[in-house]
């Protein structure tokens, strides 16, 4: 029996994968490079790559610095790159030190999704700053077995210092190191970059008010962005396996729409982020403030976390007791204790359950230590215990019953000591 | 002052009880042989020299040299070696020596569970350690922590990892891993025995993955593969890597005297023909032998059976030894928990341990004296393994194998001579299977394009790669075919499950914690899961609330009753292709394509002890068709004489009988051959009966069973023979009886095939 048969008979047994729908079939290529549809796509700006026998497709626009992407044009990222350079403090997206024209704002799309060796990128867009505009380029991969022009394109044309993506750091950048580690023979070697991912910090700043980190959440809530007509990005594989069997352009020039405007929000997403991070956004709510307190708290810059976060370390609400517990912090790693033991006292009056609780027990210890005042460590002690005994909230270590308990006793042993 | 027995008195006490002796079906003694040793090889490089020296190893035993020495010479070897015979140092000498001499080696070691693969790397880095050298193994797979996985894919030496995470963690990700293939130069496959059936036969496609990445990045290693006994460990070995093997088996290890008893517990209810249970039998052998503080390791057949047998036990003894000296180990203890029992076994500490089937496999716990079966293993060589863990390099040691009423049980038991001069099982693979074979072809074209004119194991790959690309799974691009889809292949193919779309069972006992408990083909779960069928696991009654077949979900609930359930299934069997055929005078013995329709009909509630229905009813489920392969024997002469009731029967009681003893044939899980008899077979309007591959497209045991079918018959009249039951029973033609007259009737019909074979020397058709 043939082969064949013999897989008809078996197909209800045979898992294969649902793939596109239509199903359009074209013949192959002859032997001369003849690219379809090239009036199509030069209309929109995309020119065929020749290299090796081979071609790839080129996509390249230019927007004016006037340009105006959600809430900010492209102007305002030249002057968050100035922000940066006159900045006294380090971070991790800062960009002291260089000119705009070495970041490059950088995103793919993949026929799948997950890292693994068989997940294709058909697209690598970037855009960058160029003699006073921003030049987008997205190098297109018009079917599968092309990849060496397209990395060779893609390679000639970058020259940067630091790349800026969106969760990049754990799936853009691994998959192009994957794919070109495949015809690693046959194209240069991918340079080492720097790497600002902003997805972590969209998470750091908003993640009090979204559920979700996708960039299309954050654009929509937080930069003003509005997408018209736009692909989903999950229905991209799709339209591309059409594109690669029908070859016709129309439906991946919404796929290069798509990628085209997650690129520029980056830009506008980079802007905000260091507006906010160096304190020129007028709109920065208090939250925001704290979480860029906090943020610099985390990294060690204590001077900066300090001065961020007295601003809004001035009342009795939420964020401001927030403010306070993390600005005494500041001031105990500082060995300031009777600031850090002022603003314990305040998070102790006004603070939530928790906050108060976490900041009981600080007093506890900086009056058992530091202020040596046992009688008000013991005091302190005293409440918090009674706070944990009496509520259901997630304790730390230390903020457990049976530790408070050892440390009351610890107390109370020292006070009888100093008493005889 | 009780006096405490050796084993030497116990043995003369049961040759001289006769309560004892009159239960014992046999008694064999295995002489003692010495120890076969060789210096340490001369070129051995002088740290590894030193480090073997200080572990108290200076000889090696002949077979460690001769697969050292093969190895170093560029061969593949498949090394056969009892337990405890020092087969880690089989491959761990060459690999070690060559880590030495050249730092850029790469070893991959794979190990069919993760559990052996801990007890692997905790040897290993134990030597490594104290010998200090700079060799950096590790193991990978699921527990592996993210924040170290970069550096074992850039700097390990010694990776240890299973089958399933290299073919769904590591192949697919083969970019992240240049440098272990570029410089792979051993892999090492433990316990190649276990690669058999359709897991074996995704093994081997997984390993055909292997190699072509390894060729991509310019790597061809040698394969070292340990193995415990089996029929064809050579060929298994050839057929799972597609390499030129060497076999090594001059095992040189010693071993003492040992005695293997056969144990049929007495007969309680003659007519229904049922014994005492083989658990109390074997809590009141190794009770005894606990008692006198004889070490003493007992296999049981489930985690809930290890369970029960260790509570008897425990109280039996535990104001003599303390509950602590007797232990269970089985999946599903924590490997702190075991590491301290293996610990305390080889100190002696622990005196006996109750265990599943995972103390076969190469788990070092020392030498105990005496191993107690509980029921007969399954195979041949599973046995002989189990038996391997009695049996001191000194002294005398005991092995008795308690049967349960199971009919395979009751054959082996009473045919002693088929189990000690029948070598063990062939273990079989059929790595060709479609199914499974265009699965492995899918992420094989993930991981790295297929080009024109490539082979896959041997195989053309040209039509499967058309069919890949027809379906849209694949792109065709001038003389390359590249993946096309948008999933991850490997994550949809599990290598240990028989077919993609299997029924999972979910528990919802306690409402506050659904577990799923396990999983069914959808071709049993239509009289295992239907609704208010009651599904045993592990020794639990469970029953089935709802089944979801849409979903392929089944909802059970713990329960506790009397009954059983027992559906019928209609099958049709349809012949779509005769592959061969045996013309015999009176019958024909077939092989083929067949398409298999089954539809559960209805069910009965069967009383435990005394097998009254109780009561049923309709099954409503869809019919469900099954292509695969299949053997069948047709008799021509219709047997007129009996009438269609007896007939069907017979054939019915026969089959049943057969069922129970392919399984032996063709050394796989009961589940996985099917057996159907028809009164008159739709292609040939014969009497008929089937024996069918429960895997779609087959995977060689039916194929087997058609050139078996003469031993096959022979031995399961033996069984029927041999069974003391009056009128058929569950241990030999099942109770589905409607007549007295059934096991006379199968009896007569399984003659008449015999005849058959007798009489004619087959003329074979090829088609």
């Amino acid at each position: 029996m043939s082969l064949r048969s013999k897989l008809n008979r078996l197909k209800p047994h045979l898992s294969i994968e649902q793939s596109t729908k239509n199903k359009i079939q074209q013949p192959p290529n002859e032997n001369v490079i003849h690219v379809p549809y090239k009036e199509v796509w030069e209309k929109e700006n995309v020119y065929p790559y020749f290299f090796d026998q081979n071609y790839c497709l080129i996509r390249e626009i230019s927007y004016p610095l006037s340009y105006q992407h959600g809430h900010y044009c492209f102007r305002d990222f030249l002057t968050a790159v100035k922000l940066w350079n006159q900045n006294e403090n380090s971070h991790p997206l800062s960009a002291k030190g260089y000119n705009a024209e070495e970041l490059f704002f950088f995103d793919t799309e993949t026929t799948g999704l997950g890292g693994g060796v068989g997940n294709t990128i058909f697209i690598l867009g970037y855009a960058s700053l160029s003699n006073e505009s921003i030049i987008l380029r997205q190098h297109i991969l018009p079917q599968p077995g092309a990849e060496v022009p397209l990395y060779q394109s893609f390679l000639e044309k970058i020259n940067y210092k630091t790349l800026v993506t969106y969760n990049g750091k754990a799936f853009d950048w691994p998959q192009v190191k994957t794919r070109h580690t495949l015809i690693r023979e046959h194209v240069p070697k991918l340079p080492a970059f720097g790497h600002f991912d902003l997805f972590h910090a969209a998470r750091r700043l908003w993640k009090h008010k979204l559920e979700r980190m996708k960039l299309s959440i954050v654009e929509k809530e937080v930069l003003g962005v509005e997408r018209k007509d736009d692909i989903p990005g999950f229905l991209a594989p799709m339209i591309y396996f059409d594109f690669v069997e029908s070859k016709r352009p129309d439906g991946m020039l919404g796929v290069l729409k798509h990628n085209e405007m997650d690129i520029l929000s980056l830009i506008t997403l980079y802007t905000h982020l260091t507006f906010q991070l160096c304190g020129v956004d007028q709109e920065q709510s208090r939250m925001e403030i704290y979480e860029v307190g906090r943020w610099y708290a985390a990294i060690g810059e204590k001077q900066q976390a300090k001065s961020v976060l007295k601003n809004i370390a001035t009342g009795s609400d939420f964020t401001s007791c927030k403010a306070k517990l993390t600005l005494a912090y500041q001031y105990k790693n500082d060995h300031e204790w009777e600031s850090a033991k002022q603003l314990f006292l305040e998070v102790a009056d006004f603070g939530d359950e928790k906050m108060k609780v976490e900041a009981y027990v600080e007093l506890a210890k900086i009056y058992e230590h530091k202020l040596k005042d046992l009688a008000r460590a013991f005091e302190f002690c005293q409440r918090a215990i009674e706070r944990v005994k009496h509520s259901n909230l997630k304790l730390t270590a230390i903020q457990s019953l049976e530790q408070l308990e050892l440390r009351q006793k610890r107390i109370k042993r020292k006070l009888l000591k100093t008493s005889c | 002052m009780k006096y405490k027995k050796n084993l030497q008195d116990l043995l003369t006490e049961f040759k001289m009880n006769d309560d004892f002796n009159k239960n014992i079906v046999a008694w064999r003694t295995i002489p003692e042989s010495p120890a076969k040793t060789v210096p340490l090889p001369e070129n051995l490089h002088p740290l590894l020299k030193e480090a073997l020296i200080s572990r108290g190893i200076d000889q090696l035993y002949t077979h460690q040299e001769t697969a050292y020495k093969t190895i170093m010479k560029g061969n593949s070897i498949v090394a056969v070696t009892p337990t405890a015979s020092g087969k880690t140092l089989c491959y761990n000498l060459p690999i070690i020596q060559t880590i030495l001499t050249d730092p850029g080696t790469r070893a991959l070691y794979l190990f069919p569970t993760k559990a052996l693969a801990q007890d692997q790397k905790s040897e290993l880095n134990e030597f490594i350690e104290k010998a200090k050298f700079d060799i950096n193994s590790y193991t990978y797979d699921g527990d592996t922590p993210a924040n170290i996985r970069q550096r074992i894919r850039k700097a390990g030496h010694i990776v240890i990892t299973n089958p399933d995470m290299l073919h769904s963690g590591i192949l697919p990700h083969h970019t992240k891993w240049v440098s272990l293939f570029e410089n792979l130069k051993y892999v090492v496959i433990d316990e190649l025995h276990t690669y058999r059936g359709v897991f074996g036969s995704h093994v081997a496609n997984v390993i055909r993955r292997l190699r072509r990445i390894c060729q991509y990045y310019g790597s061809n290693p040698i394969f070292i593969c340990t193995s415990a006994t089996i029929a064809n460990p050579l060929e298994l070995a050839e057929k799972l890597t597609d390499k030129k093997m060497e076999l090594v088996d001059n095992n040189g290890a010693p071993t003492g005297t040992k005695h293997f008893l056969f144990y049929n517990p007495p007969v309680v209810n003659k007519p229904l023909n049922i014994r005492r249970s083989a658990t109390l039998e074997v809590r009141k052998i190794a009770g005894e032998l606990l008692k006198n503080k004889i070490q003493t390791i007992v296999f049981a057949r489930s985690r809930v059976r290890v369970e029960i047998i260790l509570t008897y036990l425990q109280e039996l003894v535990q104001h003599q030894l303390g509950t602590k000296s007797i232990m269970g180990y089985r999946g599903g203890y924590l490997p702190t928990e075991r590491r301290k029992i293996e610990k305390g076994l080889r100190s002696g500490e622990i005196y006996g341990v109750v265990s599943t089937n995972a103390l076969e496999l190469g788990v070092d716990i020392g030498q105990l004296q005496v191993c107690i079966m509980s029921g007969y293993p399954g195979t041949i060589a599973s046995a002989w393994q189990q038996a391997g863990r009695a049996g001191r390099r000194q002294g005398e040691s005991l092995v008795i194998m308690v049967a349960s009423s199971s009919p395979l049980d009751q054959y082996i038991i009473q045919n002693p001579d088929y189990f000690f001069n029948k070598s063990p099982e062939t273990a079989r693979i059929h790595p060709d299977n479609l199914i499974i074979l265009i699965d492995h072809m899918k992420c094989a074209a993930y991981e790295l394009p297929f080009k024109k004119g490539e082979k896959f194991g041997g195989l053309d790959t040209e039509d499967l790669l058309d069919y890949l690309t027809e379906e849209r799974v694949l792109f065709q691009n001038g003389d390359k075919w590249y993946w096309m889809n948008d999933s991850f292949p490997a994550h949809n193919i599990s290598l240990r499950s028989a077919s993609q779309e299997n029924v999972v069972i979910i528990d919802q006992t306690n409402v506050a914690n659904v577990k799923v408990i396990g999983e069914m083909d959808r071709f049993s779960a239509m009289t295992l899961l239907h609704e208010e069928a009651i599904y045993l696991h592990q020794g639990k009654q469970f029953q089935v609330e709802k089944l979801d077949w849409e979903e392929k979900k089944a909802f059970v609930r713990e329960v506790d009753v009397d009954y059983f359930t027992d559906a019928n299934l209609a099958v049709q069997m349809k012949v779509l292709e005769i592959d061969r055929l045996q013309e015999l005078d009176g019958a024909e013995i077939g092989y083929g394509d067949v398409c298999v329709r089954a539809m559960a009909t209805i069910f009965k509630k069967i009383k435990f002890e005394t097998h009254e229905n109780i009561g049923s009813g309709p099954i409503h489920l869809p019919e469900e068709e099954l292509h695969t392969n299949a053997t069948w024997i047709s008799l021509n002469n219709s047997l007129t004489e009996l009438g269609n009731e007896r007939l069907e029967q017979g054939l019915i009681g026969a089959a049943h009988a057969l069922r129970a003893v392919a399984p032996l044939f063709v050394m796989t899980d009961p589940q996985d051959i099917h057996v159907t008899p028809q009164v008159k077979a739709d292609h040939n309007e014969k009497p008929t009966i089937f024996f069918y591959d429960r895997y779609p497209g087959g995977v060689g045991l039916s194929e087997r069973l058609y050139y078996g079918m003469a031993e096959l018959f022979y031995a399961t009249k033996k069984m029927i023979r041999q069974c003391q039951c009056e009128a058929g029973c569950p241990s030999c033609i099942g109770t589905d009886m409607k007549n007295d007259s059934a096991k006379n009737d199968a009896l007569k019909i399984i003659d008449t095939f015999i005849n058959q074979f007798s009489l004619t020397k087959g003329v074979e058709k090829c088609h």
